[in-house]
């Protein structure tokens, strides 16, 4: 399984969250900042 | 969760979206959303496409995921890269906020 490298381009992504809105990683570029949260599971 | 939620201004104040990504479907995350009013963006991914992507590991023994987080700057590269080793490993929200200061400032 791979592993995302340090200072190197973060692999982009498209999920639709619960809304339907379609969101991408790009979606942020040079706009913000992105904290990718990995969750553990909350149910 | 709760402790994003209580930090998220502190994240907003230094323009970071926060994207909570998990193996749910979108029906739990909605209801758990609600449930905690959770002001940042919550990505169902019950397929696990991206989580495979990142590389978020599963622990077999411990029955689940196993936290991961990435911060990615304003121009898509992965600053911050940190996998954790059980349940509890995840980065304190200071941790996370004095990095992207020492991002923004450096």
């Amino acid at each position: 399984m791979s592993h995302v490298a340090f200072n190197a381009p973060a692999p982009d992504f498209s999920l639709v969250d619960f809304t339907g809105k379609t969101v991408s990683l790009s979606d942020f570029r040079g706009k913000t900042d992105v904290l990718l949260i990995f969750n553990r599971g909350f149910m | 969760m709760a402790q994003l939620r209580q930090d998220f201004a502190e994240f907003e104040k230094r323009k970071t979206t926060l994207l909570v990504i998990g193996p749910e479907n979108a029906a739990a995350f909605l209801k758990y959303w609600q449930e905690n009013s959770l002001p940042f963006i919550g990505l169902s991914d019950p397929e696990h496409v991206v989580l495979k992507l990142y590389g978020q590991q599963i622990n077999l023994f411990k029955f689940g995921r196993m936290p991961a987080q990435v911060l990615v700057d304003i121009k898509g590269i992965a600053r911050f890269v940190h996998y954790g080793h059980d349940m509890t490993d995840i980065p304190k929200n200071s941790e996370m906020l004095a990095l992207i200061d020492s991002l923004s400032a450096g």
